[in-house]
């Protein structure tokens, strides 16, 4: 138990760390190591991660309808409320982790068991300031890009897939969407998935730079820290924030009472 | 190009409780753990010989965080630092650099980026003119920047890294150098070459004092 408190305790202190030292993204090595980390997961991943989301997004979809023989404004709105709204950020943040969680975990635990970081510090440099700051920001921005292409593909692989299955064009399905989606719903899914990244990021740097040893056996325990509390951690902040915005949570098993 | 001059240690000669003034590096440990004393003039280049690795870990660390540890003494370029407020030893701190036996570069950089890093991170106006300066140190020391500059470490040899490392801190223009071991893991030819740096660094900052750290190894 105390070891959980210490460990949130380092996650609230390594953001705060991060929230007060943004503007060190102005100094050119951090700037280039923030391009350096939105090339790798926003970028680099883009093919990988957008063709998974939608492969993912659209076989829910079909399921749905297919089980539920959903008409045209039911369809759409099971794509609103699950693809959008859910499903998006979190397809988005659970290939974040796997991808880029587990780099940033394992390439901070290994400079930290190599004396890299001491490196750093040798330099006068802070590794937060260097290694933390630009990933938590890279990931958070990734992960909100990734978020809305696997929106835009779900939704309209969803949509394209509903008109083919269920009695409705798909001019009637996109007319239906832009009926009922709302502001709120892009809103709440880019700071939704802002939050997924930075939280990834975070978790994972601090698994990577805290290794549970100084032997090269510390860096997969590191990894699996970082991927497992990450996941735990985007699950939670899922709940919690589907709670607040829309009083219900667990799919309004748990109702807020306003 | 100067020569090598070993520092005055153990007992004999130090001064003990003598005024910091002049003095490069001053350390001196606990009594009764069997380290040595080190009493550095300022200026020149300096040899410490046979430290064991604990005592050169704790007087680099001492140095590194301007601190000495408790009931040592520790004087860095002429002051005394037990009494200094943070914004002195921070000061201070910007005058010394740490030369690794291995460069301390970072796996995932090259070359260039290694060396240009502290220079970007705390000078970013500075850097226009580092190419310049960069090529002119590489090229006297008898190194083509082009065949080094867009080497990964892990494609380098140790005196390359070695090198990287030195440009790195050699464009800070420090006061103070603590190099440790300029010749570990280096053959003949390369410990000829890296027997020039501390004559170069010298003949960059003609002031400063550059200290090598010999660690006398366990059998």
């Amino acid at each position: 138990m105390i070891g959980v408190y210490r460990e949130f305790e380092g996650f609230m202190r390594l953001a705060g760390y991060v929230l007060r030292r943004l503007p060190v993204l102005a100094r050119p090595p951090v700037s280039e190591s923030l391009t350096r980390q939105i090339y790798f997961t926003g970028a680099s991943a883009t093919a990988g991660i957008v063709l998974r989301g939608a492969f993912i997004g659209t076989f829910i979809i079909a399921y749905v309808i297919d089980v539920l023989e959903a008409n045209a404004a039911l369809a759409v709105k099971i794509l609103i409320w699950v693809v959008l709204r859910e499903v998006g950020p979190l397809i988005a943040a659970v290939l974040v982790i796997q991808r880029s969680g587990t780099a940033i975990t394992t390439e901070l635990a290994l400079m930290q068991i190599s004396g890299e970081v001491e490196s750093l510090r040798q330099m006068r440099i802070d590794p937060r300031d260097y290694l933390v700051v630009p990933r938590v920001v890279g990931v958070a921005l990734s992960t909100a890009a990734l978020t809305f292409y696997v929106q835009v593909i779900a939704v309209g692989g969803g949509m394209l897939l509903s008109s083919l299955t269920i009695d409705a064009s798909l001019g009637e399905l996109t007319g239906e969407f832009f009926a009922l989606a709302s502001p709120v719903d892009f809103v709440y899914a880019v700071i939704k998935s802002l939050l997924f990244g930075a939280a990834i990021a975070l978790v994972c740097c601090y698994y990577g730079l805290h290794p549970p040893g100084t032997s090269i056996n510390a860096v997969p325990k590191a990894a699996i820290n970082g991927v497992t509390q990450s996941t735990l951690l985007v699950l939670l902040l899922n709940v919690v924030f589907a709670y607040l915005v829309f009083g219900q949570a667990f799919f309004g098993l748990v109702t807020a009472k306003l | 190009m100067s020569s090598v001059e070993p520092a005055v240690e153990g007992d004999a000669g130090a001064p003990g409780a003598a005024d910091a003034q002049g003095v490069a590096l001053g350390y001196e440990p606990l009594a009764g753990r069997g380290e040595r004393r080190v009493w550095i003039p300022l200026g020149g280049s300096r040899s410490v010989g046979a430290m064991s690795e604990s005592q050169r870990d704790r007087l680099v660390g001492a140095v590194l965080d301007v601190r000495p540890e408790p009931g040592t003494r520790l004087v860095l370029l002429g002051v005394d630092v037990d009494g200094l407020r943070p914004a002195g030893r921070a000061a201070l701190r910007d005058r010394i650099a740490f030369l690794p036996a291995d460069g301390g570069l970072l796996s995932n950089l090259n070359a260039w980026e290694n060396i240009v890093l502290p220079v970007g991170f705390h000078h970013p106006g500075r850097l226009p003119g580092v190419a310049a300066q960069v090529k002119g140190m590489l090229e006297s020391l008898g190194t083509d920047p082009r065949d080094l500059l867009a080497k990964l470490p892990e494609r380098m040899t140790p005196y390359e890294k070695k090198l990287t490392g030195y440009v790195r801190i050699a464009l800070d223009n420090p006061d103070l150098v603590l190099d440790e071991e300029v010749e570990a893991g280096l053959d003949s030819a390369e410990r000829a070459a890296a027997a020039r740096l501390p004559a170069a660094y010298l003949e960059r900052c003609p002031g400063g004092t550059f200290v090598q750290l010999q660690v006398a190894r366990e059998r």
